[in-house]
């Protein structure tokens, strides 16, 4: 008999400075290391210079259809912006996984648009004060059938590692909520897509690797009764 | 391998041995120069970017004249100065490869996604529409028609397209990647067109190209031969996938990506038990019409769902091809949007319903 097919259809927002394109590179990377479909498209336009940026992921153990779609099993929320943005992805069973850290989400300012010359993902690197300063966490939105989530994971970045780690302990999260990837295998995409960083300092590994491990851990958490 | 279309397409043609890619930036194709121009100087290859796109399809076929492969990328507004030298190509019969990553339009529009450049891709220009467009899928469609456009343009010496999208140009998806020869495909090497060995008239024929005419006769004749050969090569290239049961009430007819959401849609219905197939053209020029008509005869109760994300273009190639057949059409038509298969399965629901 053949396997039964599914599909993960994932939704990943935030500020154009908190490396939601890196996380969604990273789930569909692991997915393909572990013999998965994966398909990965970010949000691309003049139009999100500076705005919420959202990357779209499928893992399926068959074919996958058109790169959009209407409805996620999973929406990763980094920034309060990103609530609405989002919201049209909801149904009754998606899981919501939102940062709870009251920690301001970065911007990228009107003039770094204006030097950057970017035209299709957000200028990730460009961001200022990445994930430092005090702010309101996500709030998730009401309603029955959502899953609840919510970690410090800009918090937890902040005060154990380091603030431009927060999105791989997102990732990390994620990947624990799919149940369908390994973290060694979104370690693997993390040598991967990091292999130079690594190379010149490799306590950037362990410290991208304990993001991934806190993911896991805040989310369990998250989920215990 | 695990990457952007985009990506794809450089590989596709460095392992289709290409010489030499003429271009001009515009989004969402700009990768596609990028990564050749990044991969071209380890492999011998030239990279030449020009003032525009009218210079870049000119120098492309100065390039093809003398025996390179060549080829170039563009979309849009890009795509319109474009069709001067592809006119030019048809007018001379002159082989190349022409990249089309689909943007939003007319004009500048979006940088983002369409379908609205079928008709341009397809019969722009001030003639007939000779050439070959691909409308492809998915990663491994891109690599594998990519490879197969440059032979087919050097076999027949017709203009040919890879006609593809934002949304394929930026995914990422798997893709198998590999060497033309290990699956024992021949890659057809490029001749000089102009300036061969051998002396003229003595040693060989001379060659005399002209894209200009002094009497109408003389055009006619001209153009005659070339429509000829092109009916000729027609049932060698034409390609399409269907999947069409005797009992199926509704076609989904959809091309490239969008054919890609429509296939999805009709398996995940058809494993529900609705009476759903799919037919995509995968040469949207020439246009698989026989194959259509073919379906549309067998049941002429077949409804057709023609679902693009432009408003109108497959549906008018659709419409003419049909021309006599009494199928009820259908529309689903997002201009400048993607089209979910979610979307497709909610119109398949409610147009089934309503007869139902």
């Amino acid at each position: 008999m053949a396997a039964e097919l599914w599909k993960k259809k994932i939704v990943i927002a935030g500020e154009g400075g908190q490396g939601v394109q890196v996380i969604g590179e990273l789930l569909a990377e692991a997915a393909y290391r572990s013999g998965q479909q994966a398909l990965y498209i970010p949000n691309f336009g003049v139009e999100q210079r500076g705005g919420v940026s959202i990357a779209f992921v499928q893992i399926a153990n068959g074919e996958i259809g058109f790169p959009k779609f209407q409805k996620a099993d999973l929406v990763a929320v980094l920034s309060p912006r990103s609530v609405e943005r989002t919201r049209g992805y909801l149904k009754p069973g998606t899981i919501y996984l939102y940062d709870e850290s009251a920690i301001k989400a970065p911007e990228i300012d009107d003039r770094t648009i204006g030097i950057q010359g970017w035209e299709t993902v957000a200028p990730e690197a460009f961001a200022r004060m990445v994930g430092t300063e005090e702010g309101t966490g996500v709030r998730p939105p009401g309603g029955a059938g959502l899953i609840r989530r919510g970690i410090p994971a800009a918090q937890l970045a902040k005060d154990k590692l380091n603030p431009r780690v927060a999105n791989v302990i997102i990732c990390g999260a994620i990947a624990v909520l799919l149940g369908v990837l390994p973290l060694e295998q979104v370690k693997a995409a993390l040598e991967e897509k990091f292999a130079d960083k690594f190379r010149q300092r490799p306590e950037l590994r362990e410290m991208n690797y304990q993001a991934l491990e806190m993911g896991r851990k805040a989310v369990q958490e998250a989920a215990a009764p | 391998m695990f990457m952007t279309g985009n990506e794809v397409i450089a590989w596709a043609a460095l392992a289709a041995d290409a010489d030499f890619m003429y271009g001009y930036p515009i989004t969402p194709q700009n990768e596609i120069m990028h990564y050749w121009s990044r991969l071209a100087p380890h492999f011998g290859r030239g990279f030449l970017q020009t003032e525009d796109e009218l210079s870049a399809g000119f120098t492309m076929l100065g390039g093809v004249l003398v025996g390179k492969k060549c080829f170039t990328a563009t979309a849009g507004p890009g795509n319109i100065l474009m069709q001067e030298p592809v006119a030019m190509a048809e007018m001379m019969r002159l082989p190349g490869v022409w990249v089309i990553q689909q943007r939003g339009g007319p004009s500048t529009a979006t940088v983002i996604y369409s379908q609205q450049e079928l008709r341009l891709t397809t019969t722009g220009g001030n003639g007939e529409g000779l050439r070959i467009v691909y409308s492809t899928s998915s990663h491994q469609e891109l690599f594998e028609y990519t490879l197969k456009a440059f032979n087919v343009a050097w076999k027949y010496r017709f203009p040919t397209f890879v006609l593809g999208d934002g949304y394929q140009a930026k995914m990422r998806e798997t893709v198998t990647l590999f060497r033309p020869e290990k699956r024992g495909w021949e890659m057809i090497p490029a001749e000089p067109i102009l300036r061969g060995p051998g002396v003229p008239c003595i040693e060989r024929d001379p060659v005399h190209l002209r894209n200009t005419f002094n009497i109408e006769e003389e055009l006619y004749e001209t153009l005659m031969k070339h429509v000829e050969d092109y009916e000729r090569l027609t049932p060698e290239v034409v390609e399409w996938e269907a999947k069409v049961r005797a009992d199926d009430t509704l076609l989904l007819v959809a091309h490239g990506i969008v054919g890609r959401a429509a296939k999805d849609a009709a398996e995940r219905l058809q494993r529900d038990g609705w009476p759903v197939g799919y037919f995509r053209p995968v040469t949207v020029r020439p246009f698989p019409g026989e194959a259509l008509r073919k379906i549309a005869a067998a049941n002429p109760e077949l409804r057709l769902l023609v679902v693009e994300s432009a408003y109108g273009q497959l549906l008018s190639i659709v419409k003419a091809e049909l021309y006599g057949y009494a199928n009820p059409l259908e529309t689903l038509l997002r201009p400048g949007v993607g089209v979910t298969t979610e979307e497709i399965e909610e119109t398949v629901r409610r147009l089934e319903k309503r007869e139902g």
